[in-house]
């Protein structure tokens, strides 16, 4: 039965479904898209299962197949309100939207219960962008749905093909799965249970995972980058760049912080170079591409999958997940980063939150 | 310190081409390879490609998460909690080194009747891609007609007359670049994208032609429109209507052949 569902009552910002994404459908088309910051979006799910996996997950099935990817919803800029249908268990992580129950405020980073009749109520965050609701069992989302190619991520650019469901709306209704018995029902040992979920805290602090303010993002160098002349590298790598409002889930744009904008006759990329990469190729998340005005664009999880601007090179993912909250107007920097190290850096992140 | 920085930074990691195997390898995330070839459009060099990607898939199997081709690269997704880098590369430098075993174990690739007779078969398999090519002037053909120096006739002539290949699927889901277009129609994109193309919008831009599957924004010529669905899925399947290393043809239809055949395919 589809009774149990969450309802959106009211909705002022973005909210979508999310989870780890599609990187499977790439060669179709597909954007991967999936959760912007996934070190709240892994948390959510990690505070409400308290599942300890640091087994390897064997491959992209298996990674949507484990309890850690259940969907979750991307809300972006709170100012939303949910109803409950039926009693619920639910995590909320992310900007901190100071989340009201029934007009009572609860902490963030934390499982709450909700019974049938509740609302819950997200504000406008003070910073950052995106916050996570996760539900104990997992959403199984508007109307029972059926994961599209391995995934229930929504992307914008994709929802006219119709294959993940509607976006979300006022009087949208996010069916839960009924597996798990609401602990709110409540036999003594499932209390102590809830007792216990709510006692969860992240395994990193929040606090010690986002930056206060500036954030200098780790990049892995292309092999374009490497055959630029050290004084060009260096002063890519000494600019200092602001976010720009364009800038979304599918991609971050960056401008030349006033101040300190060089001649423009002080290209960083030669004519040279750039004539190199004229044939569009496939992209990946976090690759910074280079156009001819020198705005550097970083590719975030709603990128389209192939691209024809040079690529200076990678960012790497944890960082990623930092920039993803950061809002226009936040400040910027590069700094140089080799494979094994942000590869390393991936793994302990994996480890920590699966 | 930076010369320092420079060496330990560096992420080439092969440059297979003594091995005989064409293309280089990158590392351009933690669980990203990239495989690029030269800089180039170029059928023979796309079909070592797909083959390699063929081979690496059946081959290297679950080490693979996804392999995404293009022109000139071939992108690999693993599973960077499993798999070291360096074990992937190999593996992926074995199989080609098979494959190219394979292939000069007598002549080169065009020289290889196989290969004669598997280009013959791809060509025999044309897809071909009904266009009512639009002269009321809403869109682009008039434009591109003046700008390429030549009738709106003569634009259908030649669009009509070429043989494509696709090359990449991107962008949106059954978005086939497909190439190349004759030289005499090359244009640069479009100064400002379109906010709005139609599903179905055959459009070009520099050496490529390519059918708008779903309505989106875009940034190419739009000379004309197919009733055809780019895509078709069932059962959780998707299948884009033109594959990565089919050959494409169009056929200019009148609107009321278009419109006979969009209803015929609404029905």
């Amino acid at each position: 039965m589809k009774k149990n569902f969450l309802e959106i009552i009211t909705m002022n910002g973005q909210a979508s479904i999310q989870d780890l994404g599609r990187l499977n459908a790439q060669h179709l088309g597909f954007s991967a898209s999936g959760a912007a910051d996934e070190f709240a979006f892994l948390s959510a799910n990690k505070l409400i299962t308290n599942k300890l996996s640091i087994k390897p997950v064997h491959n992209i099935t298996k990674i949507n197949n484990k309890l850690g990817n259940d969907a979750a919803i991307e809300i972006t800029l709170g100012q939303i309100s949910f109803k409950a249908s039926a009693a619920c268990t639910i995590a909320i992580t992310g900007a901190d939207c100071q989340a009201k129950i029934n007009n009572v405020t609860v902490n963030n980073w934390q499982c709450h219960q909700l019974h049938a009749g509740d609302i819950i109520a997200f504000a406008m965050p003070k910073t950052q962008l995106h916050s996570y609701l996760s539900i104990l069992g997992g959403f199984t989302c508007q109307t029972a749905q059926q994961p599209w190619l391995g995934s229930l991520a929504q992307t914008v650019n994709e929802m006219a093909l119709g294959f993940t469901g509607e976006a979300l709306m006022v009087g949208s209704k996010l069916y839960f799965s009924t597996q798990n018995q609401p602990l709110a029902e409540a036999t003594p040992a499932q209390t102590t249970q809830l007792e216990s979920l709510k006692a969860n805290r992240p395994t990193t602090a929040p606090d010690l995972f986002y930056p206060k303010q500036k954030l200098t993002l780790r990049i892995m160098p292309s092999r374009l980058f490497l055959q630029m002349s050290s004084a060009q590298q260096q002063q890519f790598l000494a600019t200092e760049y602001v976010i720009s409002p364009n800038s979304n889930r599918m991609g971050y744009r960056l401008h030349v912080k006033p101040s300190q904008t060089s001649s423009p006759d002080k290209k960083i990329l030669t004519q040279q170079l750039r004539s190199q990469c004229l044939l569009s190729m496939p992209v990946t998340y976090g690759m910074v591409q280079f156009p001819d005005n020198e705005q550097p664009i970083i590719l975030m999880k709603e990128r389209q999958t192939m691209g024809g601007y040079p690529v200076l090179g990678t960012v790497m993912q944890t960082d990623l997940f930092r920039l993803s909250q950061m809002r226009p107007g936040g400040e910027v920097a590069f700094t140089l980063i080799t494979h094994p190290q942000a590869q390393q850096q991936l793994r302990t992140f994996y480890q920590k939150l699966y | 310190m930076m010369s320092n920085n420079r060496e330990r930074i560096n992420t080439k990691v092969s440059n297979s081409t003594e091995h005989g195997v064409n293309f280089t390898i990158d590392l351009v995330a933690e669980n990203a390879l990239l495989l690029s070839w030269q800089a180039k459009i170029s059928l023979t060099q796309h079909n070592e490609i797909i083959a390699l990607q063929a081979m690496i898939t059946q081959q290297l199997g679950e080490l693979i998460i996804e392999t995404v081709a293009s022109y000139h690269c071939l992108m690999v997704y693993y599973c960077p909690q499993l798999n070291s880098s360096l074990q992937v590369i190999e593996k992926i430098n074995s199989v080609a080194k098979n494959a190219s075993h394979k292939h000069s174990n007598g002549d080169d690739q065009d020289n290889n009747p196989n290969n004669k007779l598997a280009h013959q078969a791809a060509h025999e398999h044309c897809i071909k891609i009904p266009v009512y090519y639009d002269r009321e002037q809403e869109w682009d053909l008039a434009d591109v007609a003046k700008r390429c120096n030549m009738s709106m006739d003569e634009v259908i002539k030649q669009h009509s007359a070429h043989t494509y290949h696709g090359y990449a699927l991107g962008f949106t889901p059954g978005f086939c670049y497909l190439a190349s277009l004759p030289e005499s129609l090359q244009l640069p994109r479009k100064s400002s994208p379109r906010i709005k193309v139609p599903k179905g919008a055959v459009a070009i831009a520099e050496q490529q032609s390519a059918i708008y599957p779903i309505e989106s924004p875009g940034g190419w010529h739009i000379i004309g429109q197919t009733p055809l669905p780019m895509y078709e899925s069932h059962h959780g399947q998707f299948n884009a209507s033109i594959q990565v290393g089919q050959n494409v043809q169009f056929y200019a239809i009148s609107k009321a052949e278009f419109l006979a055949l969009e209803q015929g395919l609404v029905e």
